[in-house]
């Protein structure tokens, strides 16, 4: 396992008040790829992203960005680095796709620097890649699903950080949109650079989007790889209870699991 | 529309619909506050005005000018201001309009604080309010968090130290020797009978130092308004905002009780009137000022209308803002987020 990756979790514990939900976890998140994060139901998936965010505190152990405790580092200047997109965040009424991916530039911005031209520059490359530039004036709450989470991934974009987290970013949405929704996200983990890592449910999408897979089982690294190593019978048996085959995908050739 | 005015790496931005919606309401407050002072038991021409603010009115009218209605005028302004920075504030902090500091008891709060002052010192009342309204606030938040803030149980937490709060207060105006009691049980009903330069320099003085801190706020409490995840994400250091926050509401809240009374409503109606007038998600504190300034001195004016009463403007406040509050809640009933 590769230490010297900038996010990383070392010997984490960590949960919510009393009941822990991450057990002494050390993972790394590979810089450049595109990672998910998969398990069943109450694993610590969702834990494990938000800990890596510093949305969380740790308990034993520590999440570590760029070669430092990150919840010892300043919020702002970890904000520059590192952009978090949480489950199906909350907006105020009224509040239009330009204004909230403006918000995005917060961590550069203060009282006295409200916009500057480098705030108005990645807000405008920000909506160019999620393709939301034409939807720029309109309020979120008249945008479709799809489009919304786009708005929401923009705001994390226009933070312009080298690392981007999405906590199960296609909850909500049918399925031609999750399809679209990671395949924005696979573009821009190829285009832009960005090392990314998301909490995904289906294993299936999972497995054909990323490069690197971590499966967790009871608040542990259960095994991470790539999808070739991690989508096997066995593991499937282990992490999830599911008898199942797995078969190439006939399109992409990525493990596909058929349950049985 | 949003206009940057930039100058070296220093760049502001102001929405021309914030623009337009400040100079509606101040030309608003502007027409108030002429029909304030001309009207009254004694109503002055506006040819009386005149003559006294060059100095040749007659002594009585330069009595009832300079001494009785432009400072009671200028207590409503500073006080309406203060209670609708403050709701605006905590409505925007919670994420619920229903959480303004009179609604959820930190008026009442204030007013028990200021009156315990006034019985154990004789004086400081802004001190006591100031200790009242943050006492009230950690009690009422203290005993509706769980997990976070459920706006059903913050709501009827509140409502319930509200009453007791100002079942308490009445209590405490007992203990008041007779002479000050009955200034103290107008003043309660949210009153600005008999205010005085004193008071209004108070409040405006509490403002003008409360400025620059509520303008370094202004930035950051947008961005509260959206999730603590998100708010987190973006860098914000979120606990100590919303103690920031919390702070300014208070003293602010303190301020506008000290002046007014716990006057109702007006913190809860100034912010929702101020978002629509400013739409964007932005919580519009300047436009909140103006509206609770703007409902304050009309309901004094209203009050000193009557004729042959001494009615509290709080009748007037209460008869506008308890009916929104009324829909405020059947909406939020009908929608189930309650």
């Amino acid at each position: 396992m590769p230490d010297t990756a900038r996010l990383r979790a070392e010997d984490l514990s960590a949960g919510y008040a009393g009941t822990p939900v991450l057990d002494s976890l050390t993972a790394a998140i590979p810089d450049g790829g595109l990672t998910a994060i998969v398990g069943p139901y109450a694993c610590g998936k969702s834990t494990l992203l938000r800990t890596l965010a510093r949305l969380q505190p740790a308990g034993r152990g520590q999440a570590v960005l760029d070669g430092k405790a990150i919840h010892r580092q300043s919020s702002r200047s970890v904000a520059r680095r590192l952009a978090i997109l949480p489950q199906t965040p909350a907006a105020p009424e009224g509040l239009t796709v330009r204004d909230l991916v403006a918000r995005g530039r917060t961590p550069y911005q203060s009282a006295l620097w409200q916009w500057s031209r480098q705030d108005a520059a990645a807000v405008a490359r920000a909506l160019e890649l999620t393709n939301m530039t034409g939807h720029a004036r309109r309020p979120l709450e008249a945008l479709s699903g799809g489009q919304r989470q786009r708005a929401w991934i923009a705001m994390a974009l226009a933070q312009e950080t080298g690392i981007l987290l999405l906590d199960e970013p296609t909850t909500y949405l049918d399925l031609p949109h999750q399809i679209e929704l990671l395949k924005l996200v696979q573009r821009l983990n190829r285009e832009t650079g960005r090392t990314v890592a998301m909490v995904l449910h289906d294993i299936n999408l999972a497995a054909r989007f990323a490069s690197h897979m971590i499966a967790l089982k009871d608040g542990r690294v259960f095994c991470q790889g790539p999808p070739a190593e991690v989508i096997t019978e066995a593991v499937l048996h282990s992490v999830f209870q599911l008898p199942c085959r797995i078969i190439p995908d006939p399109l992409h050739g990525t493990p596909h699991v058929i349950p049985a | 529309m949003t206009w940057t005015l930039r100058f070296a790496a220093l760049s502001v931005q102001i929405s021309r619909r914030a623009l337009l919606a400040g100079l509606c309401l101040m030309a608003l407050l502007l027409a108030a506050a002429l029909l304030a002072v001309q009207t009254g038991s004694y109503p002055l021409s506006s040819g009386q005005m005149a003559a006294v603010l060059q100095g040749r009115g007659t002594g009585i009218e330069q009595m009832i000018l300079l001494d009785h209605r432009l400072p009671r005028i200028a207590a409503a302004l500073g006080a309406g201001a203060a209670f609708g920075l403050a709701g605006a504030m905590f409505q925007t902090m919670l994420r619920n309009p229903l959480a303004a500091p009179d609604v959820i008891g930190f008026n009442a709060g204030a007013s028990c604080g200021a009156l315990a002052a006034v019985i154990l010192t004789g004086g400081m009342m802004l001190a006591g309010a100031i200790a009242g309204a943050a006492l009230a606030a950690a009690l009422v938040l203290l005993l509706s968090w769980k997990d976070g803030l459920a706006p059903g149980r913050l709501i009827l937490t509140g409502i319930g130290a509200s009453l007791t709060l100002t079942a308490a207060a009445d209590l405490l105006v007992s203990r008041i020797d007779p002479q000050t009691a009955s200034d103290m049980v107008t003043w309660l009903t949210g009153s600005l009978h008999s205010r005085g330069w004193g008071d209004a320099a108070r409040v405006w003085a509490g403002l003008a130092l409360l400025a620059p801190v509520l303008w370094r706020l202004h930035f950051p409490l947008a961005r509260l308004a959206m999730d603590d995840g998100i708010a987190t994400g973006l860098g914000l250091p979120v606990s100590g905002l919303r103690l920031a926050v919390a702070g300014a509401g208070i003293v602010l809240t303190a301020l506008a009780v000290t002046a007014a009374g716990p006057l109702p409503f007006v913190a809860f109606a100034a912010g929702p009137i101020a978002r629509r007038l400013v739409p964007g998600g932005k919580p519009a504190l300047l436009a909140a000022a103006a509206a609770g300034a703007l409902m304050t001195l009309l309901a004094d004016t209203a009050a000193r209308m009557v004729p042959g009463v001494q009615l509290p403007a709080g009748v007037f406040t209460a008869l506008t803002g308890a009916p929104v509050l009324l829909w405020l809640l059947l909406a939020h009933f009908r929608k189930g987020t309650l």
